[in-house]
């Protein structure tokens, strides 16, 4: 057991942060696929994937004739070269000290952290001389602890200095003050096919069916193109590509021979091979081949202009570009694109084409698309590249529509001039770092070509600091996508077991994102690196496999591929020993082979995955380390290679010849947070999901350096503990640096009643001694600029002004306008002064909020410039919670309780050695739910408490052998405790002994951030919809909570009528209205002018006539009888009307059905 | 919990400020301290927010020296 407290290292290495490294290495590799993605953007040998990707854009032609039939000059634009500066202030800043813009001051003063982007953009004028100038690309947000931030490499003490955590991790961005991620997606894994049957496939047109094959090929920029090969049903094959959003089919065999020189018999060879006995095979490759006679094309450049001619438009291709050229830039951007060479792209489409009819005559299954095997990670960095790869070519395509406006307006273009040019680059839009900012604040993509993708929105997250349970496991969430969310069935959120070791099984929100937002295993990483293959293909020769060109092909043979390109074939028993053997080199380290090799091995099987060897060594594959037994030595694995492993899950069970590999400890499939939840083993599995769910939204220890965050709110834990229970993986993460808890004894007692139903009872004593004390820190911004328009002259100072004003403001604001540091504010007190010049007078901003609150600190912040005087400013407020009756808490182990009591010490059950609970919970809370893990960390914990030792309470390191119960039971004992943690107690208010033994111990408990205080909801009267005169909803507008359906039904099952018309009526929309008796209308009542000597009364004017038409008719009227409205019409009749209750929306209603020309009409009784 | 104040008309308790004849000063006493060097200044009505030593451009306000007093229950 060997858990320490650590509590002096922990608090001298509070006192003196270390100046060499972080004591969590654990913690930097949680991050580091974030981390690894950015740096990898400017990093890297062929400098960085920002530098491939514009080299991948490539040159955009400009010609500056109107003319049609003339080409006039050619300019080639192009962007050679991309850099990204470190975050620095502003060059025209005189008065800082240092250039450096540090993080802290970015949080604090609510800006952007961000770095210039320069683009070095060369051109060349009739293919003369290049030219180039570096164009300043706006501010683009930088990762923290990136290559590109200025923390990066830094010491505990040198960031603490700089006001961060001592173990700061980064990963995340700074926008607008706010921490922003980019989560990490799951996507198809790349490079290679995977065959699919799909019934949505067949709905793309007539003869299409529900099989096809699909590869997402990758760029080495890390953006990608997916290809499609769809089975038709008269045996042809088509392939499929989507370019900037929309969708084109081409026929196969038109793009295997627009890539090499070929004819059908290569082709039939290339997809058959030397087995002919299939007919099925030989009959589609004859339709397949016959079909394509009528393009009648024959050559490869007969069949690239026919392509090319196709595309034109479509690529937006130049006249001074050949059709030929077009068809080539349609293979290069389009047709396998991982892949340089056109050869190697040839052999895999007649790979994929073979894949596809082995599919359809099921002798191999469909791959599943929702298994880890068939997935990989696509990484916040990547994604950053690919849109600032997408802006860059944007940037371009906007050069070259201006210029094109200049041409046809008339505008004298001379490329020549360099006046010219840059008055070209000033008039495009060149802040690309706007648009980076505007995709992490908002997460949406904008995009021409979607990039490969498939949503828009949802991209980033707001990296929240409730508590560090919370924040750490934003940088291990990945996500589905959002597409999946919509969803109706269900397979996509299943479990399934490839994901072993790489995404947790525990830690996945229940509820609508369940099985979609999965977070990664602890021990998992992914890789940001390709590792280095090229030792492989030499590797292989000398293992005896045969080179591309053989004569080979189909399941029948071991194709043996290398990200996506054939290198080699070898028969099925030949491939399973040189897997074996590429496995122990790359162990042994031999062969210049890299450890993190994939080496996925299919076997043949009947009607199973295609078999083959599938070699992987690019960037972000997930992958983990085991244990390899023939050399005791770190193998690292991949989800594509582990399913047709035998790795043992522990060394006792491992059986010779069987396994290979055993993992180093079964904890390594869990995450970070299912890790820490003590004794998880002994729980019910979903009590351990819901943990994972609480542990986040508990009320902890967000950071250290809160003085200098300025969040919109922040929960703080005031007496955080360290657990006494705890598992190893909690100090090797440095958690006790944001404690989550308290220790608490807890007796487990049906005692006053109060503790029915997930109540607990906290003993009054404990609380104020300060149980599970906290506070929320809540921060408004102040922004007199916010009204002012940019220009204009400010109007508006902080402070107070000559007017005058009440004295009483002086008790909390300060002479400078701002509240003084300390003050305690309620609801309406002004919080600052400032001086309007337009009215002239003083005006305060007041306290809107019914907690009394008091003010913690007070930032003036200086703007961009900072040569103005004071327009913004941040107040914080200290709101103290003590826990109250109503709030919520909760142990380890999924058992949350409200706080329904704090009962007087005095009254509490007692034991025989004086001990009193501070928390009492219901035995009712065990039996359905079978959190066994409680009771066990109940009883280490006494053990510990007693013993002044901390428990390790990692799961699986007991066994039925080995009991926990006997363990700490022997540890009581020797304490001089029950074996079993029972104790006899007595009643606190009669203290007689209770008739049975209670079970009591120590439980780590959590508070958690659902507090009454922001929860509870309460009106008589109060503001009402305008429209129907029922009272609004929601608690901040001081709404009232719905009586719905379902009570109504309960009322009517009581039979309290009486209670459902208060409910309902009376307490709602209660509107006593004029109604006539004789035409049973609600709308047509009108009040009448009142004459002298008379009343108002309510008349009918349906049922009145107009008093000239009956004195045409020549009727007598009596002038008491006449009335008039407000338009001095006069009336006759219309008097039998009478007043009824009804609810007000009954008039909505009536005049809605009106508007349709439908009448309501009311028999109003007694007559 | 108390309503939010209206904005009527209140005599004022003390001769208003201005009345008094009192020149605004310059310098309202305030202390002010860097978020960066933790320098501490005092700042004019209309001076720019930048720390007189270093430049940094967040600056808190001081705990005040006046007497802050609540009914501790």
């Amino acid at each position: 057991m060997g858990a320490k407290f650590r509590t002096l290292e922990r608090e001298q290495r509070f006192q003196n942060p270390p100046t060499d490294q972080s004591v969590y290495p654990l913690l930097r590799d949680a991050v580091s696929p974030h981390i690894g993605s950015f740096n990898a953007l400017t990093d890297g040998p062929d400098g960085g994937l920002l530098n491939l990707a514009v080299k991948d854009i490539g040159v955009k032609t400009i010609f500056d004739s109107g003319d049609e039939n003339r080409l006039g000059n050619k300019l080639k634009i192009r962007v050679d070269a991309v850099q990204l500066a470190r975050p620095a202030v502003a060059p025209n800043d005189k008065l800082s000290v240092s250039r450096r813009t540090f993080p802290s001051e970015c949080r604090e003063r609510m800006v952007t952290y961000r770095g210039k982007l320069m683009m070095k953009v060369a051109w060349t004028v009739n293919d003369g001389e290049e030219v180039s100038e570096v164009r300043d690309g706006g501010l683009v947000p930088i990762m923290l602890q990136s290559n590109r931030c200025h923390l990066e490499k830094m010491s505990p003490k040198e960031l603490v200095d700089l006001r961060e955590e001592s173990d700061e991790l980064g990963g995340y961005f700074i926008v607008n003050g706010i921490e922003k991620l980019v989560r990490m997606l799951i996507v198809q894994r790349r490079n290679h096919p995977m065959a699919l049957i799909r019934p949505s496939f067949g709905n793309r047109g007539n003869l299409y069916t529900k099989f096809g094959v699909q590869i997402r090929c990758v760029r080495p920029d890390q953006t990608s193109q997916t290809n499609v090969l769809h089975y038709l049903s008269n045996g042809d094959v088509t392939f499929r590509f989507s370019y900037r959003k929309s969708e084109y089919l081409v026929p196969v065999v038109m793009i295997l021979k627009a890539l090499v020189e070929t004819n059908d018999r290569a082709i039939f060879d290339g997809i058959i091979g030397s087995d002919t006995s299939s007919s099925f095979l030989t009959d589609r490759l004859e339709l397949l081949l016959r079909n394509y006679k009528a393009y009648n094309l024959n050559s490869k450049n007969e069949t690239l202009a026919y392509l090319g001619d196709k595309f034109r438009v479509a690529f937006g291709a130049t006249i001074d570009v050949s059709d030929i050229d077009v068809g080539k830039e349609v293979l290069n951007r389009i047709v396998l694109v991982h892949l340089p060479d056109n050869a190697d792209k040839f052999r895999m489409l007649l790979f994929m084409i073979r894949k596809l009819y082995t599919l359809v005559a099921g002798d191999c299954a469909p791959d599943n698309p929702d298994a880890t095997q068939h997935q990989e990670v696509l990484l916040g960095g990547f994604l950053y590249g690919m849109i600032i790869k997408e802006k860059i070519e944007e940037y371009l395509q906007n050069i070259k529509t201006q210029i094109n406006s200049d041409v046809s307006r008339g505008v004298t273009v001379n490329f020549n001039d360099r006046r010219y040019m840059s008055k070209v680059f000033q008039k495009v839009n060149e802040n690309i770092g706007q648009k980076l900012q505007y995709f992490l604040s908002t997460g949406n993509l904008v995009s021409q070509s979607g990039l490969d993708l498939q949503q828009v929105s949802g991209y980033t997250v707001v990296a929240e600091k409730i508590n560090f349970h919370r924040f750490i496991s934003h940088f291990r969430m990945v996500h589905r996508g959002s597409f999946f969310t919509e969803m109706k069935t269900t397979t996509v959120r299943k479990l399934l077991p490839e994901s072993w070791g790489f995404l947790c099984p525990v830690h996945t929100p229940d509820g609508s994102p369940c099985g979609l937002l999965n977070h990664l295993a602890h021990k998992c990483q992914i890789a940001v690196k390709a590792s280095d293959v090229s030792g492989v293909p030499a590797a292989l020769a000398q293992l005896g496999v045969s080179p591309v060109d053989t004569f080979a092909a189909g399941p029948k043979m071991c194709c043996v591929q290398l990200d996506g390109k054939i290198i080699g074939w070898t028969t099925h028993e030949q491939g399973k020993l040189v897997a074996d053997a590429l496995r122990l080199w790359k162990i042994e380290g031999k062969h210049n082979l890299p450890r993190d090799l994939e080496v996925g091995y299919v076997p043949p099987s009947s009607k199973g995955q295609y078999p083959g060897l599938f070699l992987f060594g690019g960037h972000a594959r997930m992958m983990r380390p085991t244990k390899y037994l023939p050399l005791d030595k770190e193998d690292i694995l991949g989800p594509f290679e582990q399913v047709y492993m035998n790795i043992a899950v522990t060394p006792a069970e491992i059986v010779k010849g069987v396994h290979t590999h055993v993992e180093y400890s079964p904890t390594n499939i869990l995450s970070i947070l299912a890790n820490l939840t003590p004794f998880s083993d002994f729980n019910q599995s979903p009590r351990n999901m819901y943990q994972c769910q609480m542990g986040k939204q508990t009320m902890g220890t967000p950071g250290v350096g809160l003085k200098h965050r300025s969040d919109n709110k922040l929960y703080r834990l005031q007496t955080g503990q360290t657990p006494i229970v705890k598992a190893n993986l909690y100090d090797d993460y440095g958690m006790d640096n944001f404690p989550n808890g308290t220790n608490a004894v807890v007796a487990v007692i049906s005692y006053t009643g109060y503790d029915m139903d997930d109540a607990m009872i906290i003993n009054k004593s404990a609380d104020e001694r300060g149980f599970g004390y906290g506070t929320v820190y809540k921060v408004e911004k102040v922004d007199l600029g916010q009204s002012r328009k940019r220009g204009d002259p400010i109007t508006q100072h902080f402070g107070l002004g000559d007017d005058e004003w009440p004295a009483e403001w002086k008790e909390k604001l300060d002479d400078d306008g701002l509240p003084l540091i300390g003050v305690k504010v309620e609801e309406g007190d002004p919080i600052c002064a400032f001086y309007d010049e337009t009215s002239g007078r003083t005006k305060v901003k007041t306290y809107h909020s019914s907690e009394p609150a008091y003010i913690e600190e007070v930032k003036l912040l200086g703007d961009e410039a900072a040569d103005q005087e004071c327009q913004q400013l941040t107040i914080k407020f200290r709101v103290s919670r003590t826990p109250l009756i109503g709030d919520k808490f909760s142990s380890r182990h999924g058992q949350k309780g409200v706080c329904s009591r704090k009962w007087p010490t005095i009254d509490m059950p007692f034991s025989e050695s004086g001990i009193q609970p501070d928390v009492i919970i219901n035995p009712h809370a065990f039996p359905s739910r079978m959190t066994i893990g409680m009771f066990v960390e109940s009883l280490a914990g006494k053990a510990g408490s007693l013993h002044g030792l901390s428990y390790d309470a990692t799961p699986w390191s007991f066994s039925e052998s080995d009991t926990p119960a006997d363990f700490f039971g022997e540890q009581l004992r020797a304490a001089g405790y029950n074996y079993h943690g029972n104790e006899p107690m007595y009643s606190g208010a009669t203290g007689e002994e209770l008739r049975v033994d209670i079970y009591i111990g120590v439980v780590y408990y959590q508070r958690l951030r659902h507090m009454v205080n922001d929860k509870f909801q309460v009106r008589s009267t109060g503001p009402v919809n305008s429209l129907t005169m029922q009272p609004v909803k929601g608690r901040k507008r001081n709404g009232g909570i719905r009586v719905g359906e379902m009570e109504r039904d309960a009322l009517i099952g009581h039979g309290t009528s009486y209670l459902l018309q208060d409910r309902l009526l009376n307490s709602s929309d209660y509107a006593q209205t004029p109604i006539c008796r004789s035409c049973g209308s609600l709308l047509n009542t009108q009040k009448s002018v009142p004459r002298i000597g008379s009343l108002a009364s309510i008349r009918c004017r349906g049922c009145s006539e107009k008093l000239e038409v009956i004195t045409k008719k020549g009727v007598y009227v009596n002038e008491a009888d006449i009335w008039e409205d407000g338009h001095g019409v006069k009336f006759v009749g219309g008097d039998d009307t009478t007043t009824v209750a009804i609810p007000f929306v009954l008039k909505y209603l009536n005049s809605e059905l009106a508007a349709m020309g439908i009448k309501m009409r009311y028999n109003v009784e007694p007559k | 919990m108390s309503s939010p104040q209206k904005e009527a008309f209140s005599a004022p308790t003390s001769i208003s400020h201005a009345a008094q004849g009192q020149a605004p000063s310059k310098n309202l006493g305030v202390r002010y301290n860097c978020a960066q060097c933790g320098a501490s200044f005092t700042l004019g009505k209309t001076d720019s927010i930048r720390c007189k030593e270093c430049g940094h451009r967040v600056i808190y306000k001081a705990r005040t020296k006046k007497m802050v007093q609540f009914e501790a229950r």
